[in-house]
């Protein structure tokens, strides 16, 4: 914190000292003919100064700024040893005015000296982009086939990161620079530089311990703290002990690095202040009754009294979005008629957003609707995506209510949710922030100044208290950490968390009673899914119907097949029905996906989806997904498999299959109506509204617990409760069960099935 | 001996369990039975009484941690851990999960806590009189008396400023030049301005509810009376509710006149005295006497204060 303090207040001057000295040897003690700058004037260069020759001469660890400069301006590509393009030479100009390059001396003077090294860096500073490129110059991977990494909580970071990065180094992406995330590896022979998700590294090192093929890995964006990253620092603290070649960069974009630093033994820390303007808050003097509807009101105030400037506003879902996207249009176009105010375009921007759509957001805003008139203005209406991962610039004003989606976990009643829930004090000033990019701003709380000093937590949780961590601790087993209870996380979720993970592994039978992983186990643990999932996809060939648990596993992988705007919900209900199954979801998802398989989809597949109500990227991704757990399957020499179609048993191997991955997912029906009870837990829980289920079922599988303020399932499936008993006598072992209408409908259900292998045994 | 007392212990006796119906239900018992609970299982809960059982049972679930038996437990137990322990190696590890809290409406930051603050500061003072009123029980007598006195100080108060008024504009009228009647309250003595200044502010509001019944109010002729939950502003512009402007001038009065206001704010008893003190001086008039005497030395009159001239 001392450090940092005294970095913010001395930065201008340092960096201005430190261009003066760099002239200085330029002008005074260098021979024009060595200076890069003048590298055009001289044709016959040194051979050290050409292509990859021009890092011959580097030491590793030892290099300056000074000599990588030089590498960097060529004429030919250090690593590849191919001349630089033109596209090159300018992109190179702006890379040399971003913040961080400032503090290339200072950074690599720290790497050099210190195996971890903590570096704050905020949105915008470049880091992302700049700092593997510097540690590529000075740890020179290519030299001992090794690579640098760099990790990214989010697979869109890790791919258009990487596209960038191999456009700055003039490669093809997918050579020296290259991305790998889940379902989808761009990389090859001659990568040096891999961009990947946090996720993808864990899964590295469960079958390389102590990731030998990395000299240095970067752990970016590291204060989002998501439950891969966590792990790894874990992980990493006891590599970096085994391993003292290997470096470790962990970057955050938050002046909270000090825990960082305390963590990892106390490591040094360097801080590259951002370009930031001042913000001024605003309070609202009383707590508003609807956030909502007080945002919106906010919105269009400040459209019509605040001069030019764009408005960011937070919200904390789709639905929640679209819906105040249209109200601030009619609004706005009211003000704009009456001529109140200039234009207002409004764009929605959240996660499962396409691309395209997602892309908008960086129009710029609409002129004004006669010439000299007022102003125009665009507003987006943004999830919290819009906090750190996305810049946008031009925006003024941001408006924030103080709530956003958190996903939340609880082992006592096993549910993992997306709750509307408070922010914390950090994140509140990172929206604050987000106004001051491009000039100074104004940040408008719908609360009052005494909510924010005592409601607001100070940091949100990090993931991994938030999260079921069965699929977390199925890795680490495969990782070699025998005792979870002492592993050395930064925050270590509740005991009773782990408890549970260790639990259903268990029941899951991926560990032995022991808590040894088991041969299911390891081989669960080769599967980037569930575990759930994993064992339901493993087991499958049993039940002869792998093939169609291969495709549904692949379904409930990816975002929801089915779409349903909000104007034409009905005829988006009809198109469903088509594929609807009377047994349940899990059946009309995979008569959905047969569907778009078959010929007449297939000829025009974007047009058949848009007719049908079907999310085509997500079925594309689903078709992708199913192929890479193919691989899979086929690498671990699991049988693929169908029941024939016109087998009266097709679609009951199917439910049977899916109850050995989800019998601890089963509820049953209460009284006549859509209430169930679920399994174990005993909950009340209802159907979700989406569910199809046209056949009365006393007995369901779900694939999802959903907390609203009522408790739902959603993914619903039949199925009879002595497949249970059956499939999973472990977890059904009645004398485990609390006394109960639950217990006495399964133990009917053995009475009869006693009843009846007594007949049998009688006739026989 | 012995044998034989025990044996007439009345206090002892046991008696036979007093008869009770058939130790089987009979079929017909049986059926009905039968019958009730099946009824009472076919009955659909109403969907207010799912939602309480279905928050019960969450809200009963999410405060149960797990117990020992649990196989993980077990698992956990083989490394060293033990109930009440936590993971890692840090000191401020979590021992609970984190709770889960539903937000079943819109409402904004601070919302809930603001009506749970409002409500214990009600009951707070509600307490707080409640506890006063005991306190007081004790000498109900003397309290009695002092409010007694305190009321007899206002009421002379009034008519000594009364007084002074009177025999004020009397002299006026008898050196030939009277005030006139709109003399701006601002500008009468400060003993008794305000006397002035209350009539002001009912003159201003008599004029502004006039205004308002022939302004808005005429024009919105049956929008009144039966909706009580209506915004304030709405019961104003109908003219329905002038608290408003009462309280308005209220506020401004502090600014409009810090003299008034600091006169206002002395004890009655000291703003009597300096008014009898004013009357005896300037009328040679004693309030208590009644009488306004012909000089200064007020010859007859017992005193200043009331309590001189029993």
């Amino acid at each position: 914190m001392h450090d940092m303090a005294k970095r913010e207040n001395n930065d201008d001057d340092s960096a201005r000292v430190k261009r003066v000295k760099v002239e200085e040897n330029g002008n005074g003690k260098m021979d024009p003919a060595t200076n890069p700058y003048l590298s055009h004037l001289y044709d016959e260069q040194p051979s050290e100064y050409n292509g990859s020759n021009a890092l011959s001469s580097f030491k590793r660890h030892a290099t300056t700024t000074k000599q990588a400069s030089r590498a960097e301006d060529g004429p030919n590509n250090a690593f590849t040893g191919r001349p630089l393009s033109s596209k090159y030479m300018s992109i190179l100009k702006t890379r040399r005015g971003l913040p961080v390059h400032q503090q290339r001396d200072e950074f690599l003077k720290l790497y050099q000296e210190s195996q971890i090294l903590v570096f704050v860096g905020e949105t915008g500073s470049g880091k992302t982009t700049q700092i593997p490129q510097f540690v590529l110059f000075d740890d020179l991977p290519n030299q001992n086939a090794q690579m640098v990494a760099c990790t990214q909580p989010r697979r869109v970071a890790a791919m258009s990161v990487a596209q960038r990065v191999a456009e700055e180094m003039d490669v093809e992406l997918g050579e020296e620079v290259g991305y790998s995330i889940r379902f989808e590896d761009k990389t090859g022979p001659n990568t040096i530089l891999k961009y990947m998700t946090d996720g993808m590294l864990l899964r590295e090192a469960m079958n390389d311990h102590n990731l030998t093929r990395y000299s240095t890995i970067i752990l970016d964006e590291a204060h989002e703290r998501t439950l891969a990253t966590d792990i790894l620092m874990g992980l990493l603290k006891e590599v970096v002990l085994r391993r003292k070649d290997l470096k470790l960069i962990i970057m955050s974009a938050t002046l909270d690095a000090t825990k960082f630093q305390k963590y990892f033994h106390n490591a040094p820390l360097l801080a590259v202040p951002g370009r930031t303007h001042p913000v001024e808050v605003f309070y609202t003097p009383a707590p508003e009754r609807d956030y909502v509807e007080a945002a919106l009101r906010t919105v269009l105030q400040i459209h019509a009294t605040e001069p030019e400037g764009d408005i960011l506003l937070f919200l904390t879902g789709e639905e929640e979005i679209e819906d105040a996207c249209r109200k601030i249009n009619l609004e706005a176009q009211d003000l704009s008629r009456e001529g109140g105010a200039g234009p207002l375009v409004v764009y929605p921007l959240y996660g499962t957003l396409p691309p395209a759509q997602q892309q908008k957001i960086f129009n710029p805003a609409p002129p004004p609707t006669t010439p000299g008139g007022r102003p125009g203005r665009k507003c987006i209406v943004s999830t919290n995506i819009a906090e750190t991962s996305l810049t946008i610039d031009g925006i003024v004003y941001v408006v924030d209510p103080g709530f956003s989606k958190q996903k939340v976990y609880n082992p006592r009643i096993r549910v993992e949710s997306l709750l509307v829930s408070p922010i914390s004090k950090a994140s509140a000033q990172q929206r604050a922030g987000r106004a001051g990019r491009t000039r100074p701003g104004k940040c408008f709380r719908l609360y009052t100044e005494q909510a924010f000093k005592k409601e607001l937590i100070e940091q949100t949780y990090p993931e991994i208290l938030r999260s079921n961590l069965a699929s977390t601790v199925l890795e680490l087993k495969k990782l070699g950490v025998d005792d979870l209870v002492h592993f050395d996380l930064m925050d270590p979720p509740a005991p009773e968390t782990l408890m549970r993970a260790l639990e259903e592994l268990n029941y899951l039978a991926c560990l032995d009673d022991e808590g040894e992983l088991t041969t299911l186990g390891s081989l669960a643990s080769g599967f980037p899914l569930d575990p759930a999932l994993a064992v339901m996809l493993i087991t499958s060939p049993e039940f002869y119907c792998s093939n169609e648990i291969l495709s549904l596993t692949a379904l409930l992988s990816v975002p929801q097949v089915f779409v349903r705007p909000a104007a034409n919900r009905k005829r988006a209900d009809e198109m469903k029905e088509l594929f609807a199954h009377p047994k349940g979801d899990h059946l009309t998802m995979l008569n959905v996906y047969h569907a778009f398989k078959g010929e007449e989809a297939q000829s025009n597949p974007k047009q058949w989806c848009h007719d049908h109500f079907l999310s085509y990227r997500a079925l594309q991704q689903a078709d992708n997904v199913r192929l890479q757990l193919k691989r899979i399957m086929e690498r671990e020499e699991l049988e693929l498999m169908s029941t024939p179609f016109e087998n009266k048993k097709y679609y009951e191997n199917i439910q049977r299959a899916l109850v050995a991955g989800f019998f601890m997912q089963v509820a049953k029906r209460e009284g006549n109506g859509k209430a169930y009870v679920t399994v174990k837990d005993e909950q009340n829980v209802l159907l979700h509204p989406s569910t199809v289920l046209a056949e009365d079922s006393e007995w369901v599988i779900y694939n999802e617990f959903v907390l609203t303020t009522k408790n739902y399932i959603r993914t619903v499936t039949s199925v009879k409760p002595e497949w249970l008993m059956d499939i999973s006598p472990n977890y059904y072992d009645l004398s485990q069960f609390k006394k109960g209408e639950i217990k006495q409908a399964l133990l009917r259900v053995t009475q009869k099935l006693q009843r009846k292998e007594a007949e049998k045994g009688g006739r026989r | 001996m012995a044998q034989s007392d025990e044996d007439d212990d009345y206090m002892n006796m046991v008696f036979e369990d007093a008869p009770k119906g058939p130790k089987y239900e009979t079929s017909l018992q049986r059926a009905a039975r039968k019958r009730k609970e099946g009824e009472a299982r076919a009955r659909q809960k109403t969907k207010a009484e799912r939602e309480a059982d279905a928050e019960a049972a969450r809200e009963a679930a999410l405060a149960t941690a797990l117990p020992e038996t649990n196989k993980g437990f077990k698992m956990m137990a083989k490394f060293g851990f033990k109930q009440g322990d936590t993971l890692g190696k840090s000191e401020d590890a979590r021992k609970e999960p984190i709770r889960v809290d539903m937000k079943g409406d819109k409402s904004g930051i601070g919302l809930e806590s603001e009506k749970k603050r409002k409500f214990r500061e009600q009951w707070a003072q509600a307490e707080r009189e409640a506890k006063r009123s005991k306190e007081e029980e004790g000498d109900y007598v003397e309290i009695r008396r002092l409010e007694a006195k305190e009321k007899k100080a206002e009421r002379d108060l009034d008519s000594a400023q009364r007084t002074a008024e009177r025999l004020t504009e009397k002299e006026a009228e008898d050196k030939g030049t009277p005030q006139p009647a709109d003399k701006p309250w601002k500008d009468v003595n400060l003993l008794w301005r305000t006397r002035a200044r209350r009539r002001a502010v009912i003159m201003h509001e008599k004029q502004q509810r006039r205004e308002l019944n022939n302004s808005l109010a005429s024009r919105l002729p049956t929008l009144a009376a039966e909706d009580d939950d209506e915004e304030d502003d709405s019961k104003v512009a109908q003219g329905r509710d002038l608290a408003p402007f009462y309280t308005s001038l209220e506020d401004d009065f502090v600014d409009e006149d810090p003299d008034l206001a600091e006169f206002e704010a002395l004890p009655v008893p000291e703003r009597l005295q300096k008014l009898l003190t004013y009357l005896r001086e300037k009328f040679h008039y004693c309030l208590y006497c009644g009488y306004q005497y012909p000089d200064a030395e007020l010859e007859g009159c017992p005193g200043l204060t009331d309590e001189e001239h029993d």
